[in-house]
């Protein structure tokens, strides 16, 4: 090594330490920074991160493109937003039984899809979703049909004694920052154990992973549930947050926004897809208040991707991290 | 090679169609035996490897792998609890991943208990993951791929990845490994550098091996036992020499 390549790398200090902890800082001091119109925005990019999280467990690393993730996300809503308005239960309680139920609903329907090749398990997620519009219209009794559920309570915590209600949108801020911070930590824990690099192999060739012993058909089906339980636990602060739920909450224009946050961010990477739903929701819902804006912003959005970032902005995003870091 | 046959397989048929591939097959594999299976080509020996391993479900027949009835089992199944492989004439290796990782994923399976395990990230975990990286980085020695061992696979020539595959198939420590064309589209050196390890599993690891080759220099070199199928029959079956001499088998061969 030469005297000008030790100089260099004196100069080139690694700076992600110091980066990691400014956005760490940010993220905490979000609400005090911007207005309360970025607070709410800030909060439905965390919303849409946990099915995105969930998603990206299933189209990045395993390989398996689903639309199904929008009616996960209401069979959650509709979960937590019954249980609210009908026996006031906490919001823990709440968010697991929305994710329990979003899973527990993944298993008969993953079961029949995941035996269709690619396109055709693409369709039949599609239907998952306007199968569970349908039934949130039309059984009524339960859901009130086209009116939906009205007046959710703001969620509570009820410890023992202790009980405290989250009103206001900075502490719904920080809880949903909680939960969001904890998915990405469970995805982080998927991914790097044993089970995701299967899933890595899978994606990459089912054949000879199955040659290798590995049982394909149960870890999809895993991975599927998996997903649910992500996409539930998001409808259930989805339906706190917003206070009403309706049949619209099944659409399909959640599912492609999920899938736009996992494709535009970088698949089969988590700083992709904390990344994409600050940039596809967050951005998007902070340009609401211009509505012709907002749509043609969108579409260049897309259309910047489409052209120059055909894997998402995760390598983007990773050539920088490296570059912080003094890497040549 | 005394015993029973590791790998017993009796009247296998499978049709596509009307098209009868194969038709009432019938081999074994010795313990320690090398065996080859040659034919013309669209003579049913893949689909009879793809019966015999769980890819397709035969017609008819039966599948006994070291005295156990396996007919009818997954793929992933027979790999697993039977620990016999099998190689694939086309989809080698996982071309994105470094060849660590690949002998590392083959491993797998084999070193943990159950589906849920694989999803633990503590110590116990750790350690099985490290045991494996262990094995992996002494058969990638033994394949001669150190140098390129954190390439991605996909990288890599057509012959190395033959023998990272190939690697890979060891890591689960087999009873038996079945090879489609192993020495299809690979250079000499490294026929050479696959048959010494064929030899090296058969004698140091005890692994019985049926192979599929149209090389037939090689088939001579290793197999002990060849069995010759033509339009989805056996045809016949001997020592090599004698297969090579056979009039049948040239017949079938030339007279297509």
């Amino acid at each position: 090594m030469s005297l000008a390549d030790t100089a260099q790398q004196i100069r080139r200090r690694d700076l992600r330490l110091p980066l990691a902890a400014i956005l760490v800082v940010v993220a905490l001091a979000a609400p005090f920074i911007g207005s309360r119109y970025v607070t709410h925005s800030l909060i439905i990019a965390l919303i849409f991160m946990l099915p995105a999280h969930g998603l990206n467990l299933l189209v990045g690393y395993t390989g398996l493109l689903s639309l199904a993730q929008a009616a996960f996300f209401g069979i959650g809503a509709y979960a937590a937003g019954l249980l609210a308005v009908h026996y006031g239960t906490p919001f823990y309680v709440n968010a697991t039984a929305a994710g329990l139920l979003a899973g527990a609903c993944a298993l008969p329907l993953g079961i029949p899809a995941l035996r269709l090749r690619a396109t055709s398990f693409v369709m039949c997620t599609l239907g998952f979703v306007i199968i569970g519009q349908a039934i949130a219209k039309n059984w009524i009794s339960v859901t009130r049909g086209d009116m939906g559920l009205s007046a959710i309570p703001k969620p509570h915590f009820a410890l023992g004694p202790l009980s405290f209600t989250v009103s206001g949108t900075t502490s719904f801020y920080y809880m949903a920052l909680a939960i969001g911070a904890l998915a990405t930590l469970a995805v982080w824990m998927i991914v790097r154990s044993p089970a995701g690099r299967n899933m890595i192999a899978i994606r990459e060739n089912e054949t000879l992973a199955e040659s290798l012993g590995v049982p394909t058909w149960r870890y999809k089906l895993l991975v599927f549930i998996i997903s649910a339980v992500f996409a539930g636990v998001g409808g259930s602060l989805y339906a706190h947050y917003l206070t009403v739920v309706s049949p619209l909450t099944f659409q399909m224009y959640y599912s492609t926004t999920m899938l736009i946050i996992v494709l535009g961010g970088g698949a089969g990477t988590i700083s992709g897809v904390v990344f994409g739903s600050l940039l596809f929701v967050g951005l998007t819902e902070a340009l609401r208040i211009t509505p012709e804006l907002r749509m043609i912003a969108y579409g260049l959005c897309l259309l910047v991707l489409v052209f120059w970032f055909k894997k998402g902005f995760a390598p983007v995003l990773n050539r920088f991290w490296d570059m912080i870091g003094g890497a040549k | 090679m005394t015993g029973l046959p590791i790998l017993e397989i009796s009247k296998i048929s499978k049709s596509y169609g009307a098209v009868k591939a194969v038709n009432d097959v019938s081999l074994h594999v010795g313990r320690g035996e090398i065996a080859g299976l040659i034919g013309p080509n669209g003579s049913g020996k893949s689909t009879f490897f793809d019966c015999s391993t769980g890819l397709q479900r035969p017609d008819a027949g039966t599948v006994k792998l070291d005295g156990q009835d396996i007919t009818g089992w997954s793929l992933n199944r027979i790999a697993r609890e039977g620990r016999m492989l099998r190689s694939f004439q086309k989809t080698v290796v996982f071309k994105a991943l470094d060849v660590e990782e690949n002998l590392v994923i083959a491993g797998q399976m084999f070193t943990f208990p159950s589906l849920f395990s694989t999803f633990g990230i503590g110590r116990l975990s750790k350690k099985r993951i490290s045991g494996l990286r262990d094995r992996a980085r002494e058969l990638i020695k033994m394949a001669g791929l150190w140098d390129v061992r954190h390439q991605p696979a996909g990288n890599l020539s057509g012959g190395q990845q033959k023998l990272i595959q190939f690697a890979s198939m060891l890591m689960p420590e087999p009873k038996i490994i079945l090879l489609d064309e192993p020495m299809a589209g690979i250079n000499p050196k490294i026929i050479e550098r696959v048959i010494e390890t064929i030899l090296y599993a058969n004698k140091s690891l005890g692994v019985s091996f049926l192979v599929i080759e149209h090389n037939i220099d090689v088939v001579t070199s290793i197999c002990q036992r060849v069995v010759v199928l033509d339009q989805g029959k056996k045809l016949v079956e001997g020592l090599p020499h004698d297969i090579i001499a056979d009039e049948r088998v040239r017949e079938a061969y030339l007279g297509g």
